[in-house]
């Protein structure tokens, strides 16, 4: 395949993505306890963008237009953004440190999230519900502050000592987390919930407050993405063919930090999405990360989206956290993944 | 367009506080091709970092076309100038095209994408390199030969002013490590680089660089044109061995050949064990010729005998043993044995113990050596060593033939090799 071919083949395969995510939409919010039949979903769809909106009649209640567009159109856009936001921000971390175990969380971003989290939940008497995902951004945000100065050497970052500096960070700050759940009582049941990761009451507010995060910062880490290619080659080679290092690892733990820390601010810890799905993009696209970092968002996306409508419709009405979800059918394709693909992990 | 320059103004490196190099100066034009050598751990590598903005000096400044490289953004330096690393680790499965075309980042914009010169460029490159064929292959997959040159046509498609090698061609074969030294010495004469390499093999680093420097502890010991670096003294000091500079025929270049140090040689079979090493002072004397005695001179030295030679002519390659402190009786190049050279040789011939005559071809020049060996007979023995009959070294129309044959009757002992002297000698000497 000559480059030309590639490039024509990059399109060819986000076109088919993108074709992949609308379906998704559209079929999983047809699914939930309220059956809602796919057409009518489209019509729906269709009478609120401009232009084809004329064409559509209504022809549904107000309690489905309530359902899709209250309930179950927020959850489905925030799980798109949350997979996206964790695929590229895993995709990003793994690049940069050269590491294919790196996710989103590695580098105390979890934790901070946890903490902060967990204190509005325990120590603010009246939630407004704007608290626990300020409070989880604040501090997440704060422990990257935290790890980054504890790991800076002058104005280098090293890469060994911002991965250690994140695990003690990380140690450190569930330490307090745990000490917060141990003396919280009652509340312990929704800290536990927001831990493990959901999507649940999402609502247009939900979605509104991270999508310019999440928007800004993936459009920033893609700008980097050929000078991600570079970095894997190692930072002195990557040196010499003109690549800023230190800025560069400075640019992308700043903007990873912030859609990371706006995914988890809003949708809780959600495991193995930042770590599965660069591995299997990568797998299947290639370590380019020009093609690498669209393609993980959107699969992120997908993925996520899927994982979430199983969590809410498996054993419906009960709803399961999302990280469970994703967790359970993550950890064995990563297994499968490291068995079939043991050199070439990278 | 005018030439690049590179200044290296007095710098001094050091990892945390150990120092690493220190009063290094060189200035560099277009063209030139700069070998840098040294022992391990001299600072060679060092030095290739410093210039490439990976290890900032201390002391002193780089300056590329008169702009210190430690002011400049990554992206200018890049354009200007490559680094081909001592080993590239390289885990993820990129094609070696995709590698190569890495080598355009500091020509790309931030929003851009390789373009059809780009490909151009990165597919000369590796065509220069002898990798085209290569192209579509994942790096990962390639022989360590493969990759680096690969690397280096990456460093090509930077286009640059100045190219730093760091033992480029120590994972290629012969055959590759000439073709891509040819290539890249030819650039740099065509295109106007600055090329700076560092070797571990001297005789590389003397074929193809115009001048050497040599590091020793950080600090250069010497810099200027091979035949003033490569000097038996310097590379004694430096490298702490014994060597013979020779100039190669061919190419004019200066070759070194390394000799294995002669306190410290193991015995390396049984034959060549101590067991029969002499008690006391045990001379042996050798008439060679045309590198014949050589290897025995060598051998015998080292076993502890003393060990003299004669006739020889001043230029024959045996007579080079005389590094060995080998007494050598010599003779002018391409003259007759005169009659004071006779008289000498016979000299050394009374002091030994034992005379052994190699399988040397006889003109009229050299019977004189013929007749000193059948005088030592009458009173030593003398050992013949015959890997060819006397009728196909005689030049002499018979003459030698004569000598030859009323050696032998008279006793002497016929060898069929060399290998058969030396416990001979063990069995006299005891």
């Amino acid at each position: 395949m000559n480059y030309l071919e590639k490039i024509l083949h990059w399109k060819l395969i986000i076109t088919y993505l993108i074709v992949v995510l609308v379906l998704t939409i559209v079929i999983t919010a047809t699914l939930g306890p309220a059956h809602i039949h796919p057409l009518i979903v489209l019509k729906m769809l269709a009478s609120r963008l401009p232009l084809v909106n004329s064409l559509v009649a209504p022809s549904w209640s107000i309690s489905e237009e309530t359902i899709i567009f209250q309930i179950r159109l927020p959850r489905i856009i925030l799980g798109v953004l949350v997979g996206a936001a964790l695929g590229v921000a895993g995709t990003a971390m793994q690049g940069l440190f050269k590491n294919p175990m790196a996710d989103p969380y590695i580098i105390g971003i979890s934790a901070g999230a946890a903490l902060g989290a967990t204190l509005a939940m325990v120590t603010l008497a009246s939630l407004s519900m704007y608290m626990v995902p300020l409070m989880a951004f604040i501090f997440a945000m704060g422990a990257i502050f935290l790890v980054y100065n504890i790991a800076r050497v002058g104005s280098k970052l090293p890469t060994s000592t911002l991965l250690l500096s994140g695990i003690a960070v990380t140690l450190f700050l569930s330490a307090i987390t745990s000490f917060m759940m141990y003396i919280s009582g009652e509340k312990l049941h929704g800290i536990v919930f927001w831990l493990m990761g959901g999507l649940w009451a999402s609502s247009w507010d939900d979605v509104w407050m991270t999508f310019p995060w999440i928007v800004i910062g993936t459009t920033i880490i893609y700008i980097f993405a050929r000078d991600l290619n570079v970095m894997l080659l190692d930072e002195e080679p990557a040196q010499h063919l003109g690549v800023d290092v230190e800025r560069l690892k400075k640019i992308i733990m700043t903007f990873t930090s912030l859609i990371t820390a706006s995914a988890v601010a809003v949708s809780g810890i959600i495991g193995f999405v930042g770590l599965i799905i660069p591995h299997a993009m990568r797998i299947l696209v290639g370590p380019d990360h020009r093609i690498l970092l669209p393609c993980s968002a959107l699969v992120g996306g997908v993925f996520l989206v899927w994982a979430d409508t199983l969590a809410r419709t498996i054993i419906a009405p009960t709803e399961i956290p999302v990280g469970i979800i994703t967790s359970i059918f993550g950890a064995p394709f990563f297994i499968y993944l490291l068995r079939k693909r043991k050199k070439a992990i990278f | 367009m005018t030439s690049v320059t590179l200044r290296i103004n007095n710098i001094a490196c050091r990892y945390e506080s150990t120092s690493v190099l220190e009063d290094i100066e060189l200035s560099a034009l277009g063209g030139d091709f700069i070998g840098v050598i040294g022992p391990n751990a001299s600072g060679k590598s060092t030095l290739i970092r410093s210039i490439s903005r990976t290890l900032r000096p201390y002391m002193g400044a780089i300056l590329l076309d008169e702009k210190d490289v430690y002011a400049l953004p990554s992206k200018e330096v890049a354009k200007k100038l490559a680094v081909v690393p001592q080993e590239s680790v390289i885990t993820f499965a990129f094609t070696a095209l995709e590698i190569v075309l890495m080598g355009r980042n500091p020509h790309i914009g931030r929003f851009d994408a390789e373009g059809a010169d780009d490909l151009a460029i990165a597919r000369k490159a590796m065509e220069l390199t002898n990798t085209w064929h290569l192209s579509e292959r994942p790096i990962n997959e390639l022989s360590g030969g493969e990759k680096q040159r690969v690397i280096i046509a990456r460093a090509l498609a930077q286009e640059p002013k100045v190219l730093l090698l760091d033992e480029p061609t120590d994972h290629l074969d012969i055959g590759h490590q000439i073709e891509i030294l040819d290539l890249i010495k030819r650039l740099s004469k065509e295109e106007s680089i600055i090329v700076i390499a560092v070797f571990h093999n001297l005789n590389l680093a003397s074929l193809y660089c115009d001048r050497l420097m040599l590091i020793h502890h950080g600090k250069i010991f010497s810099l200027g044109s091979p035949e003033n670096v490569l000097t038996a003294e310097n590379i004694k000091r430096v490298y702490g061995v014994e060597v013979l500079i020779k100039r190669q025929p061919v190419t004019n270049s200066i070759y070194v050949t390394l000799l294995p140090r002669r306190d410290s040689m193991p015995p390396s079979s049984d034959y060549l064990s101590n067991k029969g090493a002499p008690k006391r002072m045990f001379f042996v004397h050798i008439i060679c010729g045309a590198g014949t005695g050589s290897q025995l001179m060598h051998l015998l030295t080292e076993r502890g005998y003393k060990v003299t030679a004669g006739v020889l002519n001043a230029i024959d390659t045996d007579h080079e043993m005389n590094y060995l402190g080998i007494p050598i009786v010599s003779e002018a190049p391409f003259s007759s044995i005169s009659c004071e050279a006779h008289e000498a040789n016979l000299e050394l011939i009374d002091k030994a113990d034992v005379i052994v005559l190699t399988s040397i071809p006889f003109g009229y020049g050299n019977l004189k050596n013929l007749e000193a060996a059948e005088l030592a007979l009458e009173n030593k023995p003398v050992l013949l060593i015959e890997k060819e009959p006397i009728e196909k070294r005689d030049f002499t129309q018979g003459e030698a033939k004569k000598i030859y044959n009323r050696l032998k009757e008279n006793g002497a002992v016929v060898l069929q090799d060399t290998k058969e002297v030396l416990p001979i000698i063990e069995e006299i000497a005891r």
